[in-house]
């Protein structure tokens, strides 16, 4: 599977059974690595869909990434709008047939492992693998978040005007309680009167 | 579990967490998942929600859909966890891709293009505010912060990928944790 190996990048069409099953292996192996909710992902998922299978250009994908934070719902569920956009190009059936198979092979390893966890708590909640696993984790999630972050303002920002919104959404996300769509609401007026570009 | 009520079916399951989801449309979901389980149908004692919700952001997975699949797995193991869990998902996952056919058909339009440039600069400070949401907790622990610079710049400058950095770092900030080490400060 030597999808990387030409310098120009092709859609990786998933009617090839063997790269269908690349791909789901992909989702799947990364499932157990989703930390602190899932947002650490990020950046696996940028590079997997624009990268490494071409299905979407970066602006797509900071598209996407707003629309799945606006939705209603855990905004992991990201991985179900790239699916789609893996196949859509096969027509809008195979685009959501696409986008529940990604969503479900991201879910299904860690949903199988917090059944496992949620059965036996009680048994290893004082062991001293889940205090120094917790302790650990933290900090990992931490710098991963602001790398993720670092990434998607790269990737959605390209002149001043723009990082000016995003700097002070930011800060009202910290400082206040607003909700986000409100945020996007107005920065999307912005767009449309052209105040803000590309 | 519940003292008072007895175990919820899978179809009680299902429902339920589908009204957690659609409760929660406006955002905080585990406020509105304590209220429904808790308070509404008591199907688990305070405690022992609470108790969920640290195993749920503990293990990998988004943790609403963790905290619903141990829901379902505490009354009804596996089924009862997928049951849960399709309640929980099922709606705003059907919106989700009724907002993607959506963009996907419409995104060349210049009218949508241009809202989606503006909309992009509010989503990406929301994607920068993530880290500095849970930045505090780690303030007094220097070893913490070390660690998430090692992690940050290995990621940011020297890109590398989720999984070997998760694999390096994971085990050795695990052995300096580790409880019974003296190293380790309170």
């Amino acid at each position: 599977m030597s999808v990387m190996a030409s310098a120009i990048c092709q859609p990786v069409a998933l009617s090839d059974w063997q790269n269908l099953l690349a791909v789901i292996w992909d989702f799947l192996s990364l499932s157990l690595f989703s930390l602190g909710g899932g947002n650490t992902l990020l950046s696996e998922y940028h590079y997997l869909a624009v990268d490494k299978y071409c299905w979407l250009s970066s602006q797509q994908f900071a598209e996407i990434y707003a629309i799945a934070e606006g939705a209603p719902g855990p905004s992991s569920m990201i991985v179900g709008l790239l699916g789609m956009g893996a196949a859509y190009r096969e027509g809008p059936l195979w685009g959501v047939l696409s986008g529940v198979m990604a969503e479900l092979a991201i879910l299904l390893p860690s949903t199988l492992v917090m059944v496992a966890a949620a059965l036996s708590w009680n048994r290893f909640k004082d062991s001293p693998v889940r205090l120094a696993f917790e302790r650990a984790m933290g900090p990992i999630t931490l710098g991963v978040l602001f790398a993720v972050g670092l990434k998607i303002l790269r990737i959605s920002d390209h002149d001043t005007p723009a990082y000016a919104v995003s700097l002070v959404v930011c800060v009202l996300m910290l400082r206040t309680k607003i909700s986000p769509l409100w945020f996007m609401a107005c920065a999307g007026l912005l767009g449309a009167l052209g105040l803000v570009n590309r | 579990m519940g003292e008072t009520t007895p175990a919820p079916t899978h179809w009680q399951l299902f429902w339920g967490m589908q009204q957690v989801a659609l409760s929660s449309f406006g955002g905080g979901l585990s406020a509105w998942s304590e209220r429904i389980v808790v308070e509404e149908r008591g199907w688990m004692s305070k405690q022992e929600f609470v108790t969920g919700l640290t195993v749920a952001r503990l293990f990998p997975g988004p943790n609403q859909i963790n905290m619903a699949v141990y829901i379902g797995s505490q009354f009804r193991g596996l089924s009862g966890a997928l049951a849960a869990m399709a309640g929980i998902l099922l709606v705003p996952f059907a919106l989700l891709m009724a907002l993607g056919l959506a963009y996907y058909e419409l995104h060349t339009s210049m009218a949508v293009n241009r809202l989606l440039a503006g909309v992009i600069t509010a989503s990406a400070g929301m994607a920068l505010s993530m880290g500095f949401k849970i930045a505090g907790a780690y303030s007094k622990d220097p070893i913490a912060l070390g660690l998430a610079g090692i992690s940050f710049v290995a990621m940011s400058v020297f890109q590398v990928h989720l999984v070997p950095l998760v694999l390096v770092a994971g085990p050795l900030a695990m052995a300096w944790y580790w409880p019974r080490q003296p190293k380790v400060r309170p």
